[in-house]
């Protein structure tokens, strides 16, 4: 009834805007994936996919590294939450900001920070070779694994422990009560009460670690997955083949969409509301499990903070070219100054646009989707689901294949890039709106209207301040998603908009460590202000990050 | 001429939904007058319709002879409680009273007066600068009144005020509302479903369901004397008497055939403190009694009054005793006669309105 017109304009837009950035992209990478070289319709690219034994590898591979790093962040992560909720853990806090800087960190520093401790020539590599000690490098699958483990175990850790510190105590001692051992009752209780937090935090590992592009490209060498099969025919000078490109693509989304109708379809009935009558409390653990409690944690928590640790480290060494000296020294730093200050530049006005354009566009369509129910506000929640499963480097293949050429040419603008982190992330701040608005009961309003305010004055004075924590909040957490984002922009990119994340994967493949770890200290320190920010707005609620 | 007037109100949702059909009520200067009925039965739907949040389908109303209809619901002037308080969480205890003063220009010295003396009469006082997120719900409602009554609106509406509080509050904060209004003097329409508060509170109750009026009247009237089957299975508790030659009996002892023959399937109840155990019984008036054996099912003492449940010819029937005394404590299974007196008896035809029987006017029939 507020402005009827205003709202059809809100519902229009929205509609024009995932039609021209998304269905069409998406769109015409599916056409693409279904024409050949000369432009006859063909089932070609998807007969050579199965028969090319080098990609069937690689979906392979995809499917091994994206369970490896399931497995891997479901066992850390659930260690984790467990001992933190469960037990008195000496500086817990501490242990949990170490997940966080985790989270926040760009998803190639991992990769990065094992190879200059565990590559060809890392530090414990050459120290363990002095003892005549060889042990293997960390290329390949079990390196992949174990960064993968590291980097998306926060997942994990902050679904499950908030689900774990819900369940009601009176639960587990009833099940106490009624004679079970405290390994069954964690088994029958405790586990299907935490299952649908332990599936959605290992479906977001599995997904990403589908999607991602950064660590397999640079520890992978020869192990090859669809993102970076994608990345290689796309972007080859010799021999590449565009077309191929979009068939891989249009799969790796399929991949993901099946993985999210999975875990939806197996969960679709475990919902469980429990009362907080009484909460679980914390146990303090004697001898040689309180150790072993702690030791856990710790190496976990210090293990995933690692390239955290490394990249602020090596950021500080004395360099010559490229080549590390003994002693500290801010050379990084000076060359950034000096040389990159434009890759800085453009990755600060990057992503602030992009949150621009997420926060003031998402927050419309998300007042629009939670005020306005009808089928048509339904079908535009349900269709911004699709940015969710949607692969970086897919984002950055349909972009570059649509606005190359036609009405709207964008390659090589910064434009081309905003967008693509616009469209990625304008789902998260959708839904952060609409449930926050669904939050404030309709009665809210009223009272200010009965009160002598207009709906619209209501709507300003009440509703707003009441939503503008929330979508601050949410703002800063999109700014650390734009201002690591890899994959599509290393697609996009043109040498005037090169971002931090592409420079630094290109500086890691030239061997210039130094000032890698430089500007992905810069990155780091960028995302930890925004969590700053975003944990002063919302009260240090860790679950808001995912 | 009253001083709120619905004539005719009726709200149609979709093509078939009726949430209010032909609808009329009357509200006098001052009166508290409150809205009873079931969930569903639309008595929601009418004071939202008053406020402003609701279009009547057809019907208008008038406050002091103004048509509200073309008027939106922030000019009505009409203060409103909410059944979820809707306090506004970023806004401290004073701010939230004095947010309504605000578009009414009251100037900031008036303001600094009106608010503090709201905040004394709901005793909030010590908790003005506070903000209301961690105060209970007791204290939340209290702001909400606070906040509705400082604007002097022409009518005050409350949804449910008391319905999420604990029962004791519930008794405690209904009195201050009644004395409050009572020392404002303002006209206020109450909404609940909880019938001993509607008896506790009101000047005049309006018994609701299925979206239309079952009978208007003195909370004593509307349990007393009510006037369809509806209102008194709705308030307080019946007995409903099983048809039978017994019935028939009692019927013809008290002298109420003729009104049960005349009407069409009629059915008889009883109060279950309008039941006299004959061993308690007042020497006999002259007057016509009727008597019942039953046996004891089950005894329940409550301390001023015991609930006895009897099986009887005429069905499962509950007498409640006032004042029992310690010495009649009634075993399982005893046997036990019951007095049923002319004005005790309420007769209802098959439409389920009451039948008159001569003795107990009808008044104030709907």
């Amino acid at each position: 009834m507020r402005i009827p017109g205003f709202w059809t304009l809100v519902l229009i837009f929205a509609w024009t805007l995932l039609f021209v950035f998304l269905f069409i992209p998406l769109g015409t990478v599916l056409v693409a994936s279904f024409i050949d070289k000369v432009g006859e319709p063909t089932l070609n690219n998807y007969i050579t996919f199965i028969e090319s034994t080098r990609l069937r590898r690689a979906f392979v591979n995809t499917l091994i590294i994206g369970f490896a790093g399931l497995g891997g962040a479901l066992l850390l992560g659930t260690i984790m939450a467990f001992c933190l909720t469960r037990f008195e853990i000496a500086g817990s806090r501490f242990v949990s900001m170490m997940a966080i800087l985790a989270l926040v960190s760009p998803p190639f520093i991992g990769a990065y920070s094992w190879i200059v401790l565990f590559g060809a020539g890392g530090i414990f590599r050459t120290f363990l070779r002095e003892f005549g000690i060889n042990m293997p490098t960390i290329y390949g699958v079990s390196g992949i694994l174990i960064v993968f483990s590291l980097k998306f175990y926060p997942f994990v850790y902050l679904l499950v422990s908030g689900a774990l510190s819900n369940v009601n105590r009176s639960l587990e001692e009833a099940a106490e009560g009624l004679g079970l051992t405290p390994w069954q009752r964690t088994l029958k209780i405790t586990f299907p009460m935490v299952l649908p937090a332990l599936s959605a935090g290992g479906l977001l590992a599995l997904i990403q670690a589908i999607a991602d592009f950064g660590t397999p490209r640079l520890l992978g060498r020869g192990f090859n997955v669809l993102a970076t099969e994608a990345f290689t025919l796309y972007s080859a000078e010799v021999g590449s083949n565009p077309s191929m490109a979009t068939t891989i693509s249009i799969i790796l989304v399929l991949l993901s969409m099946f993985f999210v109708l999975v875990q939806r379809f197996f969960l679709r009935r475990n919902v469980y509301h429990g009362n907080l009558i009484n909460k679980p409390i914390k146990i303090r653990l004697k001898g040689w499990k309180n150790a072993l409690a702690h030791f856990a944690v710790y190496f976990i928590g210090l293990a995933g903070a690692t390239p955290v640790i490394v990249s602020i480290i090596f950021s500080l060494r004395r360099t010559s070219g490229p080549v590390f000296q003994s002693g500290f020294a801010l050379q990084s730093y000076e060359r950034i100054i000096f040389g990159l200050g434009d890759v800085v530049r453009n990755s600060l006005t990057f992503s602030f646009s992009s949150v621009f354009l997420i926060v003031v566009i998402g927050t419309l369509i998300g007042a629009l989707v939670a005020r306005k129910t009808t089928l048509n506000t339904s079908l535009l929640d349900g269709a911004l689901m699709i940015p969710f499963v949607m692969p970086g480097i897919v984002i950055g293949i349909a972009y570059i294949t649509v606005f190359n050429t036609g009405p709207l040419v964008l390659t090589g603008t910064a434009l081309i890039i905003i967008l693509s982190i616009f469209i990625r992330r304008l789902p998260y701040t959708v839904r952060t709106t609409s449930s926050a608005l669904r939050q404030i009961p309709p009665s809210m309003e009223e009272a200010a209207i009965s009160l002598g305010y207009s709906p619209f004055q209501a709507f300003a004075k009440i509703t707003v301040p009441l939503i503008v924590p929330g979508i601050i909040a949410g703002a800063m957490l999109s700014f650390i998603t734009a201002i690591n984002e890899l994959s599509s922009s290393l697609v996009l990119y043109v040498g005037s908009t090169m971002t931090m994340p592409v420079r630094i994967y290109l500086l890691i493949l030239d061997g210039d460590l130094g000032t890698a770890a430089a500007l992905s200290s810069i990155l780091l320190v960028l995302s930890a202000a925004a969590v700053y920010i975003a944990f002063r707005f919302l009260g240090r609620n860790e679950q808001a990050l995912l | 001429m009253a001083y709120l007037t619905v004539t005719n109100a009726t709200k149609r949702f979709g093509e078939t939904v009726f949430a209010l059909r032909d609808v009329s009520i009357s509200v006098e200067r001052g009166e508290f007058f409150t809205l009873l009925g079931p969930s569903g039965c639309g008595k929601t739907t009418l004071l939202r319709s008053i406020a402003g949040f609701h279009a009547l389908t057809s019907g208008d109303i008038r406050v002091n002879g103004a048509d509200l209809g073309r008027i939106p619901p922030h000019k009505r002037d009409i203060g409103m409680v909410f059944q979820d308080y809707a306090v506004f969480p970023h806004l401290s205890v004073f701010d939230n009273v004095a947010f309504g003063l605000k578009p009414r220009k009251i100037p900031a010295d008036e303001i600094k007066k009106r608010v503090p003396d709201a905040l004394e009469s709901v005793h909030l006082t010590a908790l003005a600068e506070r903000l209301p997120a961690a105060m209970s719900g007791g204290q939340q409602q209290r702001i909400g009144l606070a906040r509705a009554m400082v604007i002097n609106p022409q009518l005050l509406l409350m949804d449910e005020p008391l319905s999420n509080l604990d029962a004791k509050l519930r008794i405690e904060l209904r009195e201050e509302i009644r004395d409050i209004q009572r020392k404002v003097g303002i006209a206020t329409i109450y909404v609940t479903h909880d019938q001993e508060e509607a008896l506790a509170i009101s000047d005049r109750i309006c018994v609701m369901s299925d979206g239309h009026v079952e009978q208007i009247g003195t909370p004593e009237e509307i349990y007393g004397d009510p006037q369809t089957q509806f209102v008194a299975n709705f308030v307080g508790t019946i007995n409903q008497l099983q048809r039978g030659p017994t019935l028939d009996g009692i019927l013809e002892t008290l002298g109420l055939s003729q009104a049960d023959k005349s009407a069409d399937k009629a059915a008889w109840s009883v109060r279950p403190e309008a039941l006299v155990l004959s061993d308690l019984a007042p020497p006999a008036s002259g007057e016509a009694v009727a008597e019942i054996e039953g046996t004891v099912q089950k005894y329940t003492y409550l301390g001023r009054e015991a609930h006895l449940f009897l099986k009887t010819v005429l069905g499962e029937i509950v007498v409640h005793v006032a004042n029992p005394a310690r010495a009649i404590k009634h075993a399982h299974g005893e046997t036990v006669s019951v007095q049923i007196s002319k004005d005790a008896l309420f007769g209802f035809d098959g439409a389920g309105k009451r039948i008159a029987t001569g003795n107990t006017p009808a008044q104030g029939a709907a």
